[in-house]
């Protein structure tokens, strides 16, 4: 599906990371449920929210932004636009999702954490995210690397997986 | 590349979501019919071994009404994304339709009253609406050149709808013209073997080999041995039948255990996927393809058991009832859950709109009643099947009719919820 092209082999590793962190997302908030205001003190809290909310959010950012930027105008370019229309859609539902979630988690961290009606709409939209990206990566794993796998060349696949690699540790 | 190519061209090769709906629409509805019917009969399933009435309308309303019904809409919908050919005619798809609903409902009364007339009309009209479903697809699959493993499973289920197809017109014909069968129950016999294992059985395995790794989120399965179940299992069905037909058991037996040794190959490969996902919660929808996993090879074992003569009058219709309602109508039901959600938040995709949440428009509570319902709906069936006990049977079949009716109000509630978020967010988008 993927393991012949260098840049679907990276971003399938991301693929991976991501889907890790969100099922733990997904997990503790369904646990926690909607009703149950979390302790920001907590050590476990703060960390998950930390990792899960800064770290999604920037690799969700850093990730949509390769693929609009550098990997969909190759595939547009050999006739493949449908699927990058498709994607970049998607990609507008979820990153503003991911930076305002984001946002309220690192408000809360640095103040006096969560009201009741913030902890409700944070974690329903959490949930969202969760969901969203999930079904997101979905689509990715089992049609975007396919495409990558018959539309990319191997000249072209060196050169996209030098520039993941090059945004990867600029991150 | 199939599993890829299927999202890559599931945008762009989606019929208008009022095909599949339609069939998967009917498929509920006469999924309540076939319990209801079950319910009503059930004095006659305990030692039931064939023969006109409620019985054997309630059986056809699972296999043509839900099975059938439901591959049909599936077969329209994702053969086409998933083989890269478009379907040839939407107009042949809706008349396919509108041959089998009034078709069925005629078979289905011909068989309840006993009535040849009515059932031959309503046999050539489901007849008509197969044949034609049989083309689309057969005309799909000529021009497919690759993706060999789902294909070739395609194929064996297209030759076993052809026979089903011819066997079930020389039943009806004898029933109509008075009967000029030799062997009316060994060519009935062979039929259902047909009928389950070679066309749907077939059918639900090539799709499994799409459907499945992708809701779980999994490498491609392996497609030699998901190529070897699908010949082992044709070669099966093929020995079974010619050994039922010709009230030959060695032909009979040796179908049985080729065909365990197939599904022991299918559930290998499909354990594999499960082994390797990625998506660690699958809930309630994999408890029922589970459960329906491990009734298909029951299903053989006990039809052995019947072959070798075993207490017939028990564990013949306990074969129909696991294999029928038990492996196929559950894996149905377990994957119908998951791919109406997922096909209508496909379809909800509209520039500017955002897309509906697969959970928004999933019904959990009437799924989960749904789920434990007709468990218990199986359970009780088989153990009054079993042990010859009309009451439990009846009170299996009125589980499963709450359970039929619990899943259409999942349907609704997503049909429903769908047309309000299209709504909402088109209201949205004008604003």
């Amino acid at each position: 599906m993927f393991g012949n092209t260098q840049i679907g082999t990276l971003l399938h590793e991301e693929h991976v990371r991501t889907i890790q962190a969100l099922q733990s997302l997904e997990e503790y908030l369904l646990k926690q449920t909607s009703k149950r205001v979390p302790d920001v003190t907590n050590e476990k809290v703060r960390e998950l929210l930390e990792h899960l909310l800064s770290d999604v959010a920037a690799e969700v950012e850093r990730h949509f932004g390769f693929e609009e930027n550098f990997l969909f105008p190759v595939l547009t370019g050999r006739g493949e636009g449908g699927i990058a229309a498709f994607l970049t859609e998607e990609h507008g539902t979820i990153l503003p999702l991911a930076q305002e979630l984001a946002e309220t988690a690192r408000t809360a961290l640095n103040g006096n954490g969560f009201t009741v009606e913030d902890w409700k709409e944070f974690h329903h939209r959490g949930v969202e995210l969760c969901e969203r990206e999930i079904f997101h990566i979905q689509k990715e794993e089992m049609g975007l690397l396919a495409a990558i796998s018959m539309f990319v060349d191997p000249a072209a696949d060196a050169d996209l997986a030098a520039k993941y690699r090059e945004q990867s540790q600029a991150a | 590349m199939m599993f890829g190519d299927f999202m890559m061209g599931a945008r762009s090769r989606l019929l208008p979501m009022s095909i599949p709906l339609r069939f998967f629409g009917a498929a509920v509805l006469f999924h309540i019919a076939a319990w209801g019917l079950l319910l009503g009969a059930a004095g006659d399933a305990p030692g039931f071994m064939g023969g006109l009435g409620h019985l054997l309308a309630s059986l056809h309303f699972v296999t043509l009404g839900v099975l059938a019904m439901t591959a049909m809409g599936a077969a329209f919908q994702l053969l086409p994304v998933a083989t890269k050919r478009p379907v040839r005619s939407e107009a042949a798809c809706k008349a396919a339709f509108w041959l089998m609903v009034p078709g069925l409902l005629a078979l289905g009364h011909g068989m309840g009253r006993g009535d040849g007339l009515v059932l031959a009309v309503g046999g050539l009209l489901v007849a008509a609406a197969l044949t034609l479903f049989g083309l689309l697809v057969v005309d799909n699959l000529r021009r497919v050149k690759d993706m060999r493993v789902i294909t070739d499973q395609a194929w064996i289920a297209m030759a076993g709808l052809l026979t089903l197809l011819v066997l079930a017109g020389l039943l009806v014909a004898d029933y109509a013209l008075g009967g000029f069968l030799g062997n009316h129950q060994g060519l009935a016999l062979a039929h259902g073997v047909v009928a389950a294992y070679g066309f749907m059985g077939m059918m639900v395995m090539a799709f499994s080999f799409v459907l499945i790794p992708m809701f779980c989120l999994s490498p491609p399965p392996d497609v030699k041995n998901g190529q070897r179940a699908g010949w082992l299992a044709g070669a099966a069905v093929l020995l079974a039948a010619v050994g039922l037909a010709l009230s030959l058991t060695p032909l009979v037996v040796l179908g049985g255990l080729l065909g365990l040794a197939a599904s022991g190959l299918h559930l290998r490969v499909m354990f594999k996927v499960l082994k390797s996902r990625m998506r660690k919660q699958l809930g309630d929808s994999f408890i029922l393809v589970r459960l329906a996993w491990g009734l298909m090879p029951l299903s053989i074992l006990v039809g052995l058991a019947a072959a070798f003569g075993v207490a017939p009058d028990r564990t013949g219709p306990l074969f129909g009832f696991l294999l029928v309602f038990g492996w196929l109508l559950t894996f149905l039901l377990g994957v119908l859950q998951r791919i109406l959600p997922f096909l209508a938040s496909m379809h909800s995709v509209r520039p500017g709109v955002k897309p509906a949440l697969v959970s928004a428009l999933t019904a959990d509570r009437p799924l989960r009643l749904h789920m434990i319902t007709h468990i218990a709906a199986l359970t009780l069936v088989s153990a009054g099947l079993a042990g010859q006990w009309v009451w439990l049977v009846r009170l299996g079949a009125a589980c499963g009719l709450v359970a039929a009716v619990s899943f259409a109000l999942s349907v609704a509630y997503l049909v429903n919820s769908l047309r309000k978020h299209l709504n909402n967010q088109m209201q949205h988008v004008e604003k």
